[in-house]
């Protein structure tokens, strides 16, 4: 991978395609970055409570290092658009939520209604195509405040995530991490086989 | 009842495209997003012809399709996946002729002549060209940026250009090559998705005003150009990039078509 890769393209790489959901992770994303004056992580100095579990969470898995494998991304499942990053260097966290917009632009309901169907014609795609772009460039030139509000919170930061055990399932054989796996006398069992 | 009922004028006839219509937005390129009382939406590429408020009828009429003025063109195209090659790989460009950054197969290069730009002078390149492609090896011949052109002469005369970079570095302010009608970044340095990049239209050096400038970029699926620009006073032109992929600028003035493709650097 080359370096000076930009945010914009890393969020592009991990998630595979470009959309507006992606877009507005990014921005929200590249503000907690300024605003809170940090540096991508890279063994859990930084912290990230998504709200969703949509598009936009893949830039900040991509973009600030807080990712579902080193356990930094703590999903929430709330279905809102807010994410909450923290910083344990800084002592900092910034609560970060999209902003409720009563009336979508028409270019983003047409754009929805053409990526609901099936398939779509050629005359279909290359108007998805601009419409994206044009949506594309809106998201990014609206500045960040008419997108997000962000208020820096108190934050009781966790230990950072540890490494446990792996124990054999005395059902299945296979190995289970110790504290997911059930106690039966002196075995154990995994949660798939209980 | 507030709402009106939408109708569609075509050879003499109305068509009622949607009932209940309480929003009504014209948009860009004769677009008209409409939506109804059921939540119902339609886009119809159309301008509106009367609204009888009273009788609560809007009748549009739709707006025919200009041609598609297709003049083939030239235009280069590194192959490498990211905008710049790296020390040690081959670094190979591709002359493609067509359109809109589509090969016309029906299309057939005459006698195209490619050039290195370099400080020290111009000198010629060898081109390997069949058909309606070309290409150029220029492994040997590039450390850092190097202005690469290509020359077809005829009744129409095709120019095309591109920077090709091996290595990671930044350029700014390139120099014309000093085309007939040529296409130059006004500011080169890694020019990425979801920022604008500036182009300078130069006729003969000087900055071209109210050139009508079209922009595609290689994943496009219009058949015709999604982007037309007109430069400003200074010859100047501004595009927003949103797509992967390289772009490709193409102005025409007179007998001569000239493109300048941008290698996005990723």
């Amino acid at each position: 991978m080359c370096k000076d890769m930009p945010p914009l393209e890393k969020a592009i790489q991990f998630h595979g395609h470009i959309c507006p959901g992606l877009l507005m992770g990014v921005r929200a994303a590249e503000f907690a970055q300024k605003y809170l004056d940090i540096d991508p992580d890279q063994d859990e100095e930084l912290l990230a409570v998504v709200e969703t579990n949509s598009c936009g969470v893949d830039a900040i898995q991509s973009i600030l290092g807080c990712t579902f494998g080193k356990g930094n991304l703590i999903f929430k499942d709330y279905g809102k658009n807010v994410y909450t990053i923290a910083s344990r260097e800084k002592r900092r966290a910034v609560r970060i939520a999209q902003k409720y917009k009563p009336q979508s632009h028409p270019d983003s309901l047409r754009y929805r209604e053409l990526k609901r169907k099936d398939s779509l014609n050629e005359a279909e795609s290359a108007e998805a195509e601009n419409l994206l772009g044009a949506i594309f460039e809106r998201l990014m030139s609206t500045p960040f405040e008419e997108l997000f509000t962000w208020r820096d919170i108190d934050f009781s930061f966790p230990a950072k995530a540890e490494i446990y055990p792996t124990v054999q399932c005395s059902v299945c054989g296979e190995g289970v991490m110790e504290p997911r796996a059930i106690r039966n006398g002196q075995n154990y069992v995994c949660p798939d086989c209980v | 009842m507030c709402e009106a009922n939408v109708y569609l004028h075509r050879d003499g006839q109305e068509e009622l495209l949607m009932e209940s219509v309480d929003r009504i937005i014209p948009g860009e390129d004769n677009q008209i997003f409409m939506e109804n009382i059921f939540g119902e939406r339609r886009v119809v590429k159309a301008r509106i012809r009367e609204m009888e408020l009273v009788r609560h009828r809007v009748i549009l009429e739709a707006v025919p399709e200009e041609p598609v003025q297709r003049h083939t063109e030239i235009w280069l195209e590194p192959e490498t996946a990211h905008g710049h090659f790296h020390p040690g790989e081959a670094v190979i460009i591709k002359l493609n002729k067509g359109y809109n950054m589509q090969a016309d197969s029906q299309a057939e290069l005459k006698d195209p002549k490619a050039y290195i730009v370099k400080p020290e002078g111009t000198r010629e390149l060898e081109l390997h060209a069949h058909h309606n492609q070309g290409e150029i090896n220029l492994t040997e011949e590039i450390d850092g940026l190097a202005q690469i052109y290509v020359h077809e002469k005829g009744e129409q005369e095709r120019y095309a250009a591109v920077l090709v970079e091996v290595g990671h570095h930044h350029h700014h302010g390139t120099q014309p090559i000093g085309l007939p009608l040529e296409i130059i970044p006004t500011d080169y340095s890694h020019a990425r998705m979801g920022e604008n990049y500036e182009i300078q239209v130069l006729k003969n050096g000087i900055p071209l005003a109210g050139a009508e400038v079209k922009a595609t970029y290689s994943s496009t699926k219009n058949r015709d150009y999604p982007h037309h620009l007109t430069t400003d006073e200074t010859g100047r032109a501004k595009l927003f990039l949103t797509a992967r992929g390289n772009y490709l600028f193409s102005v025409t003035d007179e007998n001569i078509i000239s493109t300048f493709t941008l290698v996005k650097s990723f």
